[in-house]
């Protein structure tokens, strides 16, 4: 019967998950009404990409997992290649070439890589699951170095690193020796000097305004002021849904994509910002709770990687909004206006519930 | 590796990176609560301070007008061009964007640096004013091309009678850094905001704060492109008040009319209330050349003038009395028990110090014959006063002289008032550390030496030898109003007026002198018949008397300009116009009950009476046939 095959299609979802990332978007498509102005067009582009983001999980949630251990090392391939595409026929906005026109929308390359990474890591770890050593370990961080050097290349810092470190959160998973990665991170210290000296001359202001964000407060620090001033001025009960007026009026810049979570806390102020990260904490909680108990390798090092890489986006935005690091050009998971943003993220929990619901079938 | 450790590593690493992620929550919650809870009010205000903006509302100024509703200081609406002194851009290329419009001269170039020198704060400044209809309409069309032009509609200050009347009147100028460190001082500096002017002299600057109101604002919501969303508050401007003047232009006109051709200061009063009917400093000048900031030129031409026009002579001029004091002088005898009736002197032209050290010549050769005090004032005979005045002795001259309000400033509601001076021995030595002859008694007892008074001084002793009961002082204000009072003048609103001069008018029914006991007021009584007789036959002053129909008292004076070397004589046709004497004169009419009192300074103007006492009868004239 259909209804019955129509109820199947969904038995895979995880209910508990689905509630709160479904709230969650609520909350952010509340967010962007106001922060877009109640801009129809802008709503609606986004809705569909929800809707699109809402397919896409359902029907990732039903692929077997050994389709997606099998395809692994392609997809990596193809995401490879999709950024080179970028670094030299994609189209320059903001100063950095990140997107490639795909007619009826703009693909972002540096997006999909968050999740081909993860499966061409966890596709590696699983392969040599009885042999990892060294040079598995070596192989992982190859893997992981060419596209985020290709992304640092692009101009873009923030997806570099965020893809690096849950990158990197996967071969700390997989049981890097601990001596090893505090020689690294000596290794990163001593090597920060000529990062910093590769970095482009923006981006080094943004640092630095931080440090210090009186420095240059027309410039870069300019966006991180009246970020924190809107955070700020939201006080405890916050402003009121399109009351505010850092928002309102503009001093706020890029309220609908990077700056969200800033219209956010002026509007909702703290409680709201408590009430959102009680459901960060539920789904992250769900999350690391299915990963635990994950039969094989492949399942607990995806679901994992692709957990950490949701959170550190949603920390670094958070991070960089209220002033705690540098304005990096970050989305906000599920809630900043942005197609491939979106997809990507409920691409990512949809392959999580596969891999949940279909436990069983790959055998260790 | 073993898979069961793997597992084991993984779980601890997962429980491991789950803490991390708990630990950065709390941070950022921390964060946000330092943002929103402790420095939430920081935030707040600097949120407002991004969006709301407040707007001043500029007071209209009120006008001054004479007592019969004539306006004398007005505003009018004019359209400037203006520029934003920080984002200016280069002025040369502004004149020629705009030649199509208005021609933007070297004047008006100079003219806007100047301001732009001076100015305080950064609101636009004028570049052209007074743009005509035409301009505007020009510039409104194409305002599309000059992005960095503001133009602007504002009151400016006109006097429509411009030379006439513009000491008293005074005049306004743009705020400059020294008005705000007054107006800081005095804390009134936020109810100049957004306006540009302050008077500066006369009543603008006296009654500045009746006058100029106090500025309303709104508070404007705008967005970071500094559009406006919407208004908040409306706080409307308490627009100044009007001031009625004392003043009657008619008079005034008529004054300044008979002072055409000289230099000086009358000033007209009347004797029961003080107040100032007739204003005269002259030369004058254009007091609408200073409202929106005076050139250089004209600056120049009017600081830099020989003959002064910008000093306000009736207050701030310093002139011997001449002979003027005489009256003065007579009535200290009088009280001193000296000179009094009948005592007579023949005088032969001089008189001689009691110890023969020097000679004193009177103004007429050969002398006035038998002379008493009546004469003596009557004929204006020194002689006579020299010896008075080395009988009396200075101590006993000053304390009258002092009572009449000599060496004290009037109070008049003019700022810059002078305090002329009483010389005295005490004051020489202070001043040149030189000891007191008595031969400067002689000659301070005929208004000549050290002893200076302004012509508001003058005038007010004789108001003072008429009315001796009251303590006047020369009021200019009349009635401080709401604004357009006089227009409604002729519907019933008397209820207009809001309040009554505050002082002088009143005043006069407060202090009574304890100075009627019959003997000073006997005394004072000589010396008006003595002044009524100065205008007969005989009289120093008799021509204006002749064809008058009312009786008029009066009493001339003359005041060296310059002291003739010893054995030179003094003949008016062989000096210069500048060394020639000062003329002065006081009166008051009619003499049986006096109406109006006039003291008047005629520079260079040789003898008294003739060039001073027919200015001093057209303005009898005219205000005794006025309120008759």
């Amino acid at each position: 019967m259909l209804n019955l095959n129509f109820y199947k299609f969904f038995e895979n979802i995880d209910r508990v998950l689905m509630t709160l990332i479904i709230f969650l978007i609520s909350l952010g498509l509340i967010t962007l009404a106001s922060a877009s102005q109640q801009n129809i067009i802008l709503l609606g582009n986004q809705i569909i990409k929800i809707l699109i983001g809402i397919v896409l999980l359902v029907f990732l949630s039903n692929i077997d997992p050994k389709r997606f251990l099998f395809y692994s090392p392609h997809l990596y391939i193809v995401s490879l290649i999709l950024l080179l595409f970028v670094a030299f026929f994609g189209f320059e906005s903001h100063g950095a070439k990140r997107w490639i026109n795909l007619l009826f929308f703009n693909l972002q390359p540096s997006e999909i890589i968050k999740i081909t990474i993860p499966l061409m890591l966890a596709w590696l770890y699983h392969r040599f699951q009885n042999t990892i050593n060294y040079k598995i370990h070596s192989a992982a961080f190859i893997i992981l170095a060419i596209p985020c050097l290709i992304i640092f290349k692009q101009p873009d810092l923030g997806t570099a690193i965020l893809i690096g470190l849950s990158g990197f959160v996967i071969i700390f998973l997989a049981g890097l020796s601990l001596k090893f990665i505090i020689v690294s991170i000596f290794g990163f210290l001593l090597a920060l000097p000529y990062f910093w000296s590769t970095l482009h001359l923006y981006q080094q202001n943004r640092v630095l305004s931080l440090i210090d964000s009186a420095r240059d407060p027309l410039g870069a620090g300019y966006h991180s002021i009246q970020s924190m001033i809107a955070i700020g001025s939201g006080g405890f009960l916050g402003k009121g849904w399109s009351y505010g007026s850092q928002t309102q009026l503009n001093f706020l810049p890029e309220t609908t994509t990077d700056f969200i979570f800033s219209v956010y806390g002026e509007e909702f102020g703290l409680i709201g910002v408590i009430g959102i990260f009680i459901i960060y904490f539920f789904i992250l909680y769900r999350c690391i709770d299915m990963a635990k108990k994950m039969q094989n390798t492949f399942s607990r090092l995806i679901t994992a990687a692709l957990t950490f890489t949701l959170f550190i986006s949603t920390f670094v935005n958070i991070a960089m909004v209220s002033g705690v690091i540098p304005i990096v050009g970050a989305p906000l998971p599920f809630i900043s206006y942005g197609g491939t943003s979106i997809v990507v993220s409920l691409s990512m929990i949809g392959i999580i519930m596969s891999l949940h619901s279909h436990k069983s079938l790959i055998a260790n | 590796m073993d898979l069961y450790k793997f597992k084991h590593t993984f779980k601890q690493r997962l429980n491991f990176i789950f803490g991390i992620i708990i630990f950065i929550f709390l941070l950022l919650l921390i964060k946000f609560f330092y943002l929103q809870i402790i420095k939430f009010d920081n935030y707040s205000s600097l949120a407002k301070s991004n969006s709301l903006k407040i707007i001043p509302i500029p007071a209209i100024r009120g006008q001054i007008l004479d007592r019969n509703g004539e306006i004398l200081a007005a505003n009018k609406l004019i359209y400037t061009l203006e520029l934003d002194p920080e984002n200016k851009g280069d002025l040369n290329k502004i004149k020629k964007q705009l030649s199509n419009i208005a021609e933007i001269t070297k004047y008006d170039i100079k003219k806007y640096n100047k301001i732009l020198k001076e100015s305080y704060y950064s609101s636009t400044l004028p570049i052209k004013t007074n743009l005509t209809d035409v301009q505007v309409a020009k510039f409104i069309s194409h305002q599309y091309k000059y992005p960095n032009i503001f133009l602007k509609q504002k009151f400016s200050r006109t006097y429509p009678k411009e030379k006439s009347g513009a000491h008293f009147i005074g005049h306004i100028n743009r705020i400059n850094k020294n008005d705000i460190r007054r107006l800081v001082k005095t804390n009134k500096f936020e109810s100049y905001m957004g306006l540009d002017h302050i008077g500066k002299t006369g009543i603008e600057y006296f009654y500045e704060d009746i006058l100029h109101g106090y500025p309303g604002y709104k508070t404007i919501e705008v967005d970071v492109n500094n559009k406006v969303i919407r208004t908040l508050e409306i706080i409307e401007p308490k627009h100044g008040e009007d001031i009625i003047l004392n003043i009657d232009y008619k008079i005034q006109e008529i004054a300044e009319k008979a002072f055409e051709k000289y230099k000086g200061a009358m000033v007209a009063l009347n004797p029961e209330n003080g107040a100032v009917l007739a204003y005269v400093s002259q030369p004058s000048f254009n007091p609408n050349l200073f409202t929106n900031g005076i050139d250089e030129v004209n600056w120049r031409r009017l600081n830099d003038s020989i003959h002064k026009p910008l000093i306000n002579r009736v207050v701030s001029g310093l002139y011997p009395p001449g002979s003027t004091l005489k009256p003065f002088v007579a009535l200290a005898a009088l009280e001193n028990n000296i000179r009094r009736l009948p005592f007579s002197i023949i005088d032969k032209g001089f008189y001689n110090m009691p110890n023969e050290s020097k000679t004193f010549l009177d103004w007429k050769k050969g002398g006035h014959g038998e002379v008493d005090i009546i004469k003596a004032i009557v004929v204006s005979c020194d002689s006579f006063f020299y010896g008075l005045g080395v009988e009396l002795g200075i101590p006993k001259l000053n304390s009258v002289l002092k009572r009449f309000g000599f060496g004290e400033k009037t109070n008049i509601d003019m700022p810059n008032e002078k305090r002329g001076l009483i010389a005295s021995a005490k004051w020489k030595k202070e001043k040149y550390k030189k000891k007191w002859y008595q031969g400067e008694t002689a000659i301070t007892a005929i208004g000549q030496g050290y002893t200076q008074t302004t012509p508001i001084q003058l005038a007010l002793a004789t108001v003072k030898l008429i009315n001796p009961d009251y303590i006047l002082r020369p009021q200019l204000l009349k009635i401080i109003t709401t604004p357009n009072y006089m227009e409604s003048k002729s519907g019933n609103s008397t209820d207009q007026i809001k309040k009554i001069a505050p002082f002088g008018l009143q005043n006069m029914e407060i202090e009574k002198l304890n100075l009627s006991d019959t003997t000073k007021t006997d005394n004072l009584g000589l010396i008006r018949e003595a002044m009524s007789l100065v205008t007969k036959e005989g009289g120093t002053a008799a021509f204006i008397g002749r064809n008058s129909s009312y009786d008029i008292s009066a009493k001339t004076g003359t005041a060296q300009v310059f002291s003739l070397k010893k054995d030179e004589i003094y003949d008016e046709s062989k000096l210069p116009d500048e060394l020639k004497d000062h003329a002065l004169f006081i009166a008051f009419a009619p003499s049986e009950k006096p109406r109006l009192v006039i003291a008047i300074v005629v520079e260079n103007g040789g003898h008294g009476g003739s060039t001073a006492g027919p200015i001093a009868k057209k303005v009898f004239d005219a205000y005794l046939s006025e309120t008759n």
